[in-house]
């Protein structure tokens, strides 16, 4: 018999955020995880000088994100009315980490094409540096944002817990990593200069492997805490998941699409180094499942039941203690 | 002055919306039950409607994740409001709201909530068994109890052993 007390519209996941939201939170991960990691093999010597540009190009995806963040918006215009409440708002908080490293992540890499105009930038080195700190704390910083902001919905228990920002951080980092790995490799590619040695390549692989080992761990713990926990739609929203409406997207797009078959093709890869076709391979596999991981996310939050309906289903319980434990419903 | 709040009787709706009707012609100009501040949830199955509109809480968590500073407190009144010409329509309010309130408007692109009509409430004008009040803060929950006791005393006056009951979905937690 169908509980007559479950309002069953609480079960379906929220509709105020949608794929623009889990886009921008896709495209400010990568591009912050890629401006990095750039700077980090930069900083280790890794890159010639000459061509650092194609180390620094994750500020371009960050603002690309921001754009798509700004079409959620009900009023497009007023966007600007963000950075009214950096006290207590994190969408606001995020305006700001967002804008300084677009906006000196945008000056590095403007910087780093005097080069090729033929201007001698030796005599900056110190001011660059300087400038390289600042947009690696902030584009660390973003990475951990996109994560914090998603937490800060306390209402979406499944959502609401510090690992999301841990995942979505190392998830930044692997596809920042792949993308950088892309992107020297294409360059190389059409420039014929090779210009990055497949030594960098190479460590930036295992270091992407790694990556996606954690953030498989991580995963893992994430939802395993969020089945487990007692408050809210948490558990709903895994069953969705992992079998519910979901569960194509999550068990085909990115547990094999995301974790397994990159990890197999990497090892094969190991052994074919700079083989073009198994770079792309992994490339794209690692890139779209981890868009898909951040939609799959977004799409099964479910909001918490309002105190309305615990207190209706408290009393309809009290009434029918036979009734037993309130039925999961999956959406 | 003390302050006034909406106060709602669940046990007293009929789910007739006249509530719904009124606040979305008041502000909108049509009757679009879809635009209105106050909504009614109902339990068909059990025949219990519960008007839900905004508390006014004391630690609003709209006012927290607003990014706009359109969520915020009216000084004056105390009121929990939503300045639509400053609000962008995030809809991160709506995630925030524990009662589920604020709602976001199509046509206007904005979100919106329960504004107390300046002072004048039209749900509470138009609610004929009275589930939706306007009162003093400090009588909220006066008619309730001073029924619950008329009750009591009727079954004592009667020889009958007092109950409290659970009208809306019948059930009895309590003899005396």
């Amino acid at each position: 018999m169908a509980n007559p007390v479950i309002n069953s519209r609480y079960f379906k996941p929220q509709k105020e955020w949608g794929w623009q939201v889990a886009v921008d939170l896709y495209l400010a991960g990568m591009g912050s995880g890629a401006l990095v990691i750039g700077l980090l093999v930069d900083w280790l010597g890794y890159s010639p000088y000459s061509s650092r540009t194609i180390l620094l190009w994750g500020p371009v995806l960050v603002a690309f994100g921001a754009l798509f963040l700004i079409s959620k918006l009900g009023i497009r215009r007023r966007f600007l009315n963000t950075v009214m409440n950096p006290k207590t708002s994190w969408l606001s908080r995020g305006f700001y980490i967002l804008s300084v490293c677009i906006i000196f992540g945008a000056v590095i890499l403007a910087i780093s094409l005097l080069p090729l105009l033929g201007v001698d930038i030796g005599s900056w080195s110190l001011f660059v540096r300087a400038l390289d700190m600042v947009v690696f704390i902030f584009a660390l910083a973003a990475a951990v944002y996109t994560g914090i902001l998603v937490r800060s919905v306390r209402f979406v228990s499944f959502w609401h817990t510090y690992l999301l920002p841990v995942l979505f951080t190392v998830s930044a980092l692997t596809t920042g990593a792949m993308a950088t790995v892309m992107a020297t490799y294409t360059y190389d590619l059409l420039v014929f200069n090779e210009a990055y040695s497949s030594n960098m390549r190479n460590v930036l692989m295992n270091i992407t492997q790694g990556l996606i080992l954690i953030e498989a761990i991580v995963l893992a713990l994430y939802l395993y805490t969020r089945y487990m926990a007692e408050e809210g739609q948490s558990r709903n929203s895994v069953l969705l998941l992992i079998s519910g409406r979901l569960w194509f997207v999550f068990w085909l797009g990115i547990v094999a699409s995301g974790f397994a078959l990159p990890l197999v093709l990497a090892i094969i890869y190991s052994r074919f180094s700079e083989n073009p076709i198994l770079l792309f391979a992994i490339g794209a596999l690692v890139l779209a499942s981890r868009l898909l991981l951040r939609l799959a996310i977004i799409y099964a939050g479910i909001k918490d039941q309002t105190p309305w309906h615990k207190f209706v289903e408290l009393q309809y319980y009290l009434k029918f203690p036979d009734a037993g434990p309130v039925p999961l419903r999956n959406g | 002055m003390a302050e006034k709040v909406l106060a709602i009787d669940a046990e007293k709706c009929d789910g007739c919306r006249k509530c719904e009707t009124a606040c979305s012609v008041f502000h909108t100009g049509a009757d679009n039950p879809g635009r209105s501040r106050i909504r009614i949830l109902t339990w068909d199955n059990i025949g219990l409607h519960v008007p839900v509109t905004c508390q006014s809480c004391d630690k609003p968590f709209c006012t927290e994740v607003c990014p706009a500073k359109a969520c915020h407190r009216d000084l004056k009144t105390n009121k929990v409001l939503i300045d639509k010409n400053k609000c962008i329509g995030c809809k991160t309010c709506i995630l925030a709201c524990p009662f589920g309130v604020p709602l976001f408007d199509k046509v206007e692109h904005v979100t919106v909530k329960c504004d107390f009509c300046d002072g004048e409430p039209q749900c509470v004008a138009c609610c004929e068994p009275r589930a939706i009040e306007y009162l003093d803060e400090e009588f909220v929950g006066m008619n309730r109890r001073r029924g619950v006791f008329q009750k009591f005393l009727a079954d004592y006056a009667a020889g009958q052993q007092p109950v409290f009951s659970y009208p809306e979905i019948g059930a009895e937690v309590g003899e005396i």
